[in-house]
């Protein structure tokens, strides 16, 4: 079955404004998510990423420069990924619709891995 | 899993006895003195950790997960304040108990509870710091569980844990094995306490607080399995436990309402921990001393007995409340013993019961006095009266099952409105 990507950006501020309850409510919609697409077969697995930091490394002519994030003129950063089986795309934005990233976040980006490569 | 509210149920329940345990073992290396930090330290630790599990799913073995993660997590930030704090920087959260001249029971949770049980501490603080540190339960859950402002919540609980500040001697050190056994009274009391708070909320829309009832259980069961010695009263107590908690799959119907004992279909009791009650109450008899958990388990046993509401041994429950009631007199148990009384048929010494409770104060607003003087009134065919008392009992601070099981008798006696 076709695999796509769910890519899960989010606000810098998200969650390091919520108080711990509400972050721990935010959390157990997730994880009720995930444990009721991984009962229908629909979830394959994802990593969260560490908010802090990161880098950016570039060929400038030739030279390779490196820079620590956080990178602050981004509108959004990327929380995590997750990977789910669907038919097509359809079904995929199905999946996503019900998402609880569309209810305490604004973006979810669908990509279709490519497994023309693959046995 | 798929079930919404059962994955709620158990993240809530696995993060709380988490959290409890994590704040325990801090305390027990730290001291009492460091009661805030551990609590910072563990939910940090926690809600870290946890913050993975959306892309994971939940693991295998949720609560190993979390206590080993949580616990790394916890040692870190305990490490790296620990020169700021005065604390020893070669601080090993893993390290054995090995102080032999001092034997810890080697539950730290256990050693927590004993501190808790402060004899300077009022009562129901002892319970509030038992909740908020031994059980894990946020400051929310505990203001909404003993119905208290969290402000008024918060108060008591910084006054309780200054008390375990000043606490510099012997005990603060050792708290476990010589004052366990002084503090024995005050451990089961609380115990007592959090399960009577779980199985009769006096308000809010849950019948039954499940995890309150579970939690006390598992302290009860914690304590007889690593307490030096165990003693009748606590066999006794954990019968009572066991006996009460073995009704309520009974307790509700299928809509959330209450369905009172005479009413339960005795079927869906727990006959396995009815069982388990029996064994605990035999290890209870053998004492000189009777304790009022003796009497209360004594009641539940025969309850747990009867095949039936009317075939129940009323003689011997009203010959245990009037014991209990000379044991450790209250206007609740009073009005119990009435109640018993009635169902025997003695309804002229359960008016005497009654009638002397009429004048106090306190009894106005609870439910179950008003309940039994309509008991009575409905046993002697007197349909006014009969009204006249559920119309007051409807009137006091209900829990929504009990305002609703109270609505429905009120429709057998005429409309509500």
């Amino acid at each position: 079955m076709p695999k796509f990507v769910l890519m899960l950006p989010h606000a810098p501020d998200r969650y390091t404004k919520l108080g711990e309850a509400e972050f721990m409510d935010l959390m157990k919609d997730y994880i009720g998510w995930v444990e009721e697409m991984s009962a229908k077969g629909k979830f394959e697995g994802g990593e969260k990423l560490l908010d802090e930091g990161g880098k950016v490394v570039t060929n400038k002519s030739g030279a390779i420069e490196v820079h620590d994030g956080p990178f602050t003129e981004v509108a959004e950063i990327l929380g995590g990924y997750m990977v789910i089986n669907a038919d097509d795309y359809d079904e995929a934005v199905e999946i996503a619709r019900s998402h609880p990233h569309m209810k305490h976040n604004e973006t979810i980006i669908i990509r279709q891995t490519d497994a023309s490569a693959d046995d | 899993m798929s079930d919404a509210a059962a994955i709620h149920r158990l993240l809530d329940e696995t993060v709380r006895r988490e959290r409890g345990w994590l704040i325990s073992s801090l305390v027990s290396r730290l001291g009492p003195a460091q009661v805030d930090l551990a609590q910072d330290v563990a939910q940090d630790a926690i809600v870290k950790a946890l913050a993975t599990w959306p892309y994971k799913g939940i693991p295998d073995n949720p609560r190993a997960w979390l206590r080993r993660v949580a616990g790394n997590a916890a040692i870190d930030r305990v490490r790296r304040s620990a020169r700021e704090l005065g604390l020893d920087e070669s601080w090993d959260f893993t390290a054995p108990e090995e102080d032999v001249i001092t034997p810890s029971l080697s539950d730290p949770e256990l050693d927590l509870m004993v501190l808790c049980c402060d004899p300077e501490l009022a009562p129901q603080d002892q319970l509030i710091l038992a909740l908020k540190t031994v059980s894990g339960f946020t400051a929310a859950e505990t203001s909404a569980l003993l119905f208290l402002m969290e402000d008024t919540l918060s108060q008591r609980l910084a006054r309780a844990k200054r008390r375990l500040r000043e606490q510099t001697g012997e005990l603060a050190r050792f708290p476990t094995r010589f004052a366990l056994k002084q503090r024995l009274p005050l451990l089961l009391r609380i115990i007592y306490l959090m399960f009577a708070w779980g199985y009769l909320p006096r308000r809010g829309k849950d019948l039954v607080r499940e995890d309150l009832c579970r939690e006390a259980i598992r302290l009860s069961e914690g304590l007889m399995a690593r307490a030096p010695e165990t003693t009748p009263g606590h066999h006794a107590l954990h019968a009572l436990l066991l006996f009460q908690t073995a009704r309520l799959p009974a307790r509700f119907g299928p809509d959330g309402t209450l369905i009172t004992l005479e009413e339960q279909d005795r079927s869906f009791w727990d006959d396995a921990m009815i069982e388990d009650g029996f064994a605990q109450l035999g290890a209870a008899q053998n004492s000189p001393d009777l304790t009022r958990y003796h009497f209360e388990a004594g009641i539940a046993a025969i309850h747990a007995r009867a095949p039936s509401f009317t075939a129940t041994d009323w003689a011997s429950i009203a010959k245990l409340y009037e014991l209990l009631d000379k044991h450790a007199s209250s206007p609740a148990i009073k009005v119990n013993w009435a109640v018993s009384l009635i169902m025997l048929g003695d309804l002229d010494r359960a008016e005497t019961l009654l009638s002397a409770l009429a004048p106090a104060k306190a009894l106005q607003s609870f439910t179950g006095y008003h309940l039994a003087r309509h008991k009575l009134a409905d046993a002697r065919g007197d349909a006014k009266a009969a009204k006249a008392t559920l119309a007051e009992a409807r009137a006091c601070m209900n829990s929504q099952s009990v305002a609703d099981h109270i609505d429905q008798q009120w429709r057998l006696f005429g409309d509500p409105d």
